[in-house]
């Protein structure tokens, strides 16, 4: 047994150790009726997929350091001392075998935060070097990236110049620009890497005459996904940063469940203080326009059938619901409800950095199975989600599970319903096009 | 009446046991740090808790206890069963006092909670994931507090036994505050949270309950 790794694991662990997660380590009657809550136990019904059984592996380790009757009569309460292996394991449950998508907390009758329990194994794991390798390459890539951005700063201003020759000819409007950091700007919109979540959202920027301007950053932030609050406040910080420096009044987040949940709601208990500015998701501000008549949108521009996807750190975990189904019915009038959607939906189980791991393709297509259930159930040829890794994991489970579906984001559909002068005319077009963008 | 005053002050004795042992169980969670939100609320903290210890337990208002309603609902009422057994012990040196028809309805309603728990308890030997779920500390748990409410209801009904239902009443409180039973301290806590949390982003009660 390294003596280093489980007395580091055991300090996060107590170091971590505050009201809820006491709570949630306590209050639990085993009562299992979370088992249907969750999608992995939906898919395949075993008892290692009750979150229950999961919350119950840290308790073990919890009650061998805390409770009185587990020490005295360890097998009374199935305690059970952490070990370099079993750290592994927790490890291997809390990455892989959970989504954080706080469905079973919501279905509790006590409201156990299991979540919070996992993300408290995730942190341990990440503290002992157990955490996959993957997420950490993509946290300290982001950390990098925001220490020196002189060093891809004249790639990335080439790339938007071409990409702004793309909005003109889709706008119709030569003079639509991609304005990089302007000091002063309305809004600074945070994107994700790639064309597909800046285009579309600067097309509807452009057309209604929104002040905006473009982050340099990535809104990813797979620091939230390693239970590691150092390295989430990092990356978090250079967005935090740039917009005090510009002046904003608002951030607005892209299509993007984690880095919404993320900068919305953990971003200002990381940095102990509410912001001087709003922070948003473009869905919400879409929606908005919607609803205060800025947007022109024609619903017959995309015939559906069409459904949405809730991401769960938007809905159940962010509150974005109803604007999601606002921008749907502006934007088709054959728009269907997924069976349950909104705070009782089921993750498309790609969430909390598993659709980045390929290691983790098998499970996740099994953890998605329940959502590609749905999909087929709605009979929708198009399933729409505002959340960069549902999107994938939904094209993942399309083509795994034959569904043959296209997914897209809400802001190509409502690109498609303004009826811009350069936009594809079929959504088939649409989602080809989306997927050269992803690849520029 | 010699037979009833020990075994009355050995439950007195256990009943100030476990005020103190829940009561510093309550000085440890109180001295740990709670997390302030400090994101702007999106909803409504209030909306939120008041959903959280009302409407939110109702057995309509999740997927879960729709399910599982005839579970749900058995752990409700074996929950109030509880809270009447105790009730029950705090009255029980003034039964005498006590007309026949109360009597009978709170030794009815213990003894109701005792088959539920003990029906609890059967489930857990029944119910593969249950089996899987359940150490044992928590069959002990139900088993005592089902033995509890039984001999509640006994002692209301024959007056001579109360003196039993007085020394397992003693065991269940010395045992509760080490035992699976001290989730009853971290229930409100815990809904506290989730209310909050709900709350706040606005996600509970429902948005589309809330806005048509």
């Amino acid at each position: 047994m390294d003596t280093n790794k489980t007395e580091t694991a055991l300090g996060i662990l107590n170091k971590q150790l505050n009201q809820p997660l006491l709570a949630a380590l306590e209050v639990c009657a085993r009562c299992g009726i979370c088992a249907e809550a969750c999608h992995y136990y939906v898919a395949e019904p075993k008892t290692d997929y009750i979150p229950a059984t999961r919350a119950e592996q840290l308790r073990k380790v919890y009650r061998s350091e805390h409770d009185f009757l587990s020490r005295i009569l360890p097998g009374w309460t199935n305690y059970a001392r952490i070990t370099d292996d079993t750290i592994s394991e927790l490890a291997d449950i809390a990455f892989t075998t959970c989504t954080l998508c706080y469905r079973c907390t919501t279905n509790c009758p006590m409201g156990v935060d299991t979540p919070l329990l996992m993300t408290t194994l995730r942190t341990m794991a990440t503290a002992t070097g157990n955490a996959p390798e993957m997420l950490e390459m993509l946290a300290d890539a982001a950390v990098e990236k925001g220490k020196d951005p002189s060093i891809y700063l004249d790639y990335f201003l080439d790339s938007i110049r071409d990409m702004e020759k793309d909005l003109q000819s889709l706008t119709g409007n030569p003079d639509a620009r991609i304005s990089v950091q302007k000091k002063g700007a309305k809004i600074l919109y945070v994107a994700l890497a790639g064309a597909h979540t800046i285009l579309p959202a600067a097309a509807i920027f452009e057309t209604i005459g929104e002040d905006w301007t473009l982050s340099i950053f990535e809104a990813s932030n797979y620091g939230v996904f390693l239970g590691d609050p150092a390295r989430a406040k990092t990356i978090a910080k250079r967005i935090v940063d740039e917009a005090n420096a510009l002046g904003v009044k608002e951030i607005v987040i892209s299509e993007c469940g984690h880095a919404y949940y993320a900068m919305r709601w953990t971003a200002p208990n990381w940095f102990g203080d509410e912001f001087d500015f709003r922070v948003r998701s473009i869905v919400e501000v879409i929606a908005e326009y919607i609803q205060q008549g800025r947007l022109t949108l024609d619903p017959s521009a995309n015939p559906g059938p069409l459904t949405y996807h809730d991401s769960c750190n938007l809905g159940r975990k962010g509150g974005v619901i109803e604007e999601a189904r606002i921008i749907m019915r502006a934007v088709t009038n054959n728009f269907i409800e997924l069976a349950p959607s909104r705070d009782e939906a089921y993750c498309c189980g790609g969430g909390s950095g598993l659709v980045a791991l390929p290691e983790a393709f098998d499970i996740r297509m099994l953890a998605g199975k329940p959502k590609a259930d749905q999909v087929m159930r709605s009979g929708a040829t198009i399933v729409a989600a505002a959340c960069e890794n549902c999107r994938l994991q939904l094209g993942d489970l399309s083509e795994h599970y034959g569904l043959g579906v296209g997914v897209i984001a809400l802001a190509d559909l409502v690109v498609k319903a303004m009826r811009l002068p350069g936009a594809k005319d079929s959504l088939e077009e649409k989602i080809t096009a989306q997927n050269s963008l992803v690849e520029k | 009446m010699h037979n009833i005053i020990i075994p009355q002050l050995i439950a007195g004795l256990a009943i100030v046991f476990t005020l103190v042992a829940f009561g510093w169980r309550l000085k440890v969670f109180n001295s740990l740090a709670r997390p302030i939100d400090r994101a702007p609320a999106r909803g409504s903290i209030k909306q939120g808790l008041l959903y959280a210890y009302t409407l939110g337990m109702a057995p309509w208002a999740k997927e879960s206890t729709r399910r599982h309603w005839l579970s749900y609902i058995r752990g409700v009422f074996f929950h109030i069963g509880i809270f009447l057994g105790l009730g029950i012990l705090v009255i029980s040196p003034w039964i005498n006092l006590f007309p026949t028809w109360l009597r009978i309805t709170l030794s009815t309603g213990a003894g109701l909670g005792a088959l539920l728990g003990l029906a609890g308890f059967v489930a857990r030997f029944i119910d593969p994931n249950l089996k899987a779920l359940s150490t044992p500390d928590d069959y002990f748990a139900v088993l005592v507090v089902s033995v509890f409410l039984a001999t509640a209801c006994l002692g209301l009904s024959f007056l001579a036994t109360l003196p039993i239902f007085y020394i397992i009443s003693a065991f269940m409180l010395i045992y509760a505050p080490f035992s699976k039973i001290r989730h009853c301290i971290y229930f409100a806590y815990s809904r506290l949270f989730f209310g909050r949390f709900t709350g706040i982003r606005g996600v509970l009660p429902h948005q589309q309950q809330v806005l048509r």
